[in-house]
């Protein structure tokens, strides 16, 4: 079984050269920033793995972004880290705990110049794919019929029982989001990309995340985006945030949504926050899946088939 | 009560939902972007046999259902229900006629079944996949009925399993089925 990995395995060094190489063609620096550290990303729906040094508590990260951040910050100007990331509990065909990701920042982007190069990023590993893009209001028009800036949470309820979406139990107390979510992850992403790369754009502002936010008529919306193809997501990215003290109310508004589902708050990185006060630069940033790329390219439905040690071998 | 979160769940796991026992077909993981996971999860009623898909939240938990799997030999019918004994132990247990439904058909005395007990008490049998089997019921095969097309004849087993088998097969024969499907597999010689 192992040994019938091995030409994937000798693909994975090529690409990860091949990546390497993209970065260095368009003068972005690597960094290697660390994997754990003493405060940690807070997400209200990811889960760090904690480790435990001769003291105190660190996290192995979920994502470089606060450290590479710090970077930006400092004056590094463009870089990337290709690295492995830990995410509790996240298992499954597609999902690992430990995964590893590209992430790479670009000083003066704009939104729609970091999706082109994520595209061209993508297309390293796919080769020429076709390219459909919608905002997360079009996405919801298009597939469900519905505008999900003016439906009620009650409407909402009663269309899911219509189209016979199971619910989770107590699902209608998190709100529309996480209704939103749930139609999105059964019904709609295995659609996208069926053609080619499709790319979401224009996330509602409550689901920013750590992106800039900005008025589209009377729709508030994140820029960000992710992009699929074949029903998986590859990528998300933001036009990043900047301002030091709307970091630190989506910090706390992350810890006060983790509390409300009993999930323990975490440390805010005041590192990073400071290094924003400091002043970080206008970019735009992007977290790609390395290894769903490595699936997708060796046509695999599960990500232990294209990485050393899946989990349960590890 | 013994609990098991999503991220335990694989397949064969019996659990239990809305107080009934279920076992887990199948466990999917899914996360849309920044979003709070979920499993999508297949499972089958334990004593209906019928599948449904649930979802549940990452993380969240359910009961354990008290099921055991035993091994055990088929002694005899009689009117009360089918009496099977554990080789090992040789501990009997009389399984309810209602309980039997249609794997009827595929029991025979001195084989050895797998019989699942649920909070105690048996509550389904399982035959072998593979069984073999005399046709004891058929009519002689009529090769010239071949042309049309038709090459499958009904036959009776010992069993009392009615299936198709091929028109070559005679009366007295062995033959291997497959009782998932009640279909024919293969001739022994």
């Amino acid at each position: 079984m192992l040994s019938q990995k091995i030409p994937i395995l000798r693909d994975r060094a090529e690409m990860f050269s091949q990546a390497r190489q993209f970065f260095k063609e368009r003068h972005v620096c690597e960094v290697d920033c660390p994997i754990l550290s003493a405060a940690a990303s807070i997400d209200s729906n990811i889960e760090l793995i904690p480790a435990q040094p001769h003291s105190g508590t660190r996290y192995m990260h979920s994502s470089p972004e606060y450290s590479m951040k710090r970077l930006l910050a400092a004056g590094m100007g463009n870089i990337f880290q290709l690295s492995h990331v830990f995410r509790n509990g996240e298992q499954g065909q597609r999902h690992n705990p430990e995964f590893t990701m590209a992430e790479w920042y670009r000083l003066g982007f704009s939104f729609l110049q970091m999706v082109e190069e994520t595209v061209q990023f993508i297309q390293l590993f796919l080769g020429n794919l076709p390219t459909q893009s919608l905002s997360y209001r079009e996405l919801f028009q298009h597939y469900m019929s519905f505008d999900y800036l003016t439906i009620s949470l009650e409407d909402l309820l009663k269309l899911l029982d219509i189209w016979k979406i199971e619910r989770y139990p107590a699902i209608e107390t998190e709100g529309k989001d996480a209704l939103l979510n749930l139609i999105l992850g059964t019904v709609i992403e295995p659609q996208l990309g069926t053609e080619g790369l499709f790319v979401l754009t224009h996330y509602p502002a409550s689901q920013a995340a750590l992106s800039k936010t900005c008025l589209r008529g009377e729709e508030s919306v994140g820029e960000r985006f992710e992009i699929y193809y074949k029903g998986i997501e590859l990528a998300n990215g933001y036009h990043e945030l900047t301002d030091a003290a709307e970091q630190r109310t989506r910090l706390m508004q992350a810890n006060a949504d983790r509390l409300k589902n009993d999930k323990p708050a975490l440390p805010i990185d005041e590192n990073f926050l400071h290094a924003l006060g400091q002043g970080m630069p206008d970019c735009a940033g992007v977290a790609v899946g390395f290894d769903r790329l490595m699936m997708l390219r060796h046509h695999q439905k599960q990500i232990s088939a294209v990485i050393p040690f899946a989990w349960e071998e590890a | 009560m013994a609990q098991i979160s999503t991220n335990e769940f694989k397949a064969g796991i019996r659990v239990i939902v809305e107080g009934q026992p279920y076992t887990i077909v199948s466990n999917e993981f899914v996360k849309p972007g920044k979003g709070q996971s979920f499993n999508r999860v297949r499972i089958k009623h334990l004593l209906t046999g019928r599948t449904i898909e649930k979802t549940f939240k990452s993380g969240d938990k359910l009961e354990l259902a008290e099921v055991v799997d035993t091994k055990m030999r088929l002694l005899y019918k009689d009117q009360n229900g089918i009496v099977f004994m554990d080789d090992v132990t040789f501990e009997q247990h009389i399984v309810p006629l209602e309980v039997v439904k249609d794997v009827d058909q595929w029991l025979m005395d001195d084989l050895v079944y797998e019989v699942i007990f649920y909070n105690g008490e048996p509550v389904v049998i399982e035959p072998p996949t593979f069984m073999e089997m005399i046709v004891v019921e058929t009519d002689p095969g009529d090769r010239g009925n071949t042309a049309s097309g038709r090459v499958l004849k009904p036959a009776v087993t010992n069993s009392g399993a009615k299936i198709q088998i091929p028109i070559f097969v005679e009366q007295g024969e062995k033959i291997k089925v497959d009782t998932r499907t009640g279909e024919y597999v293969s001739r022994i010689q």
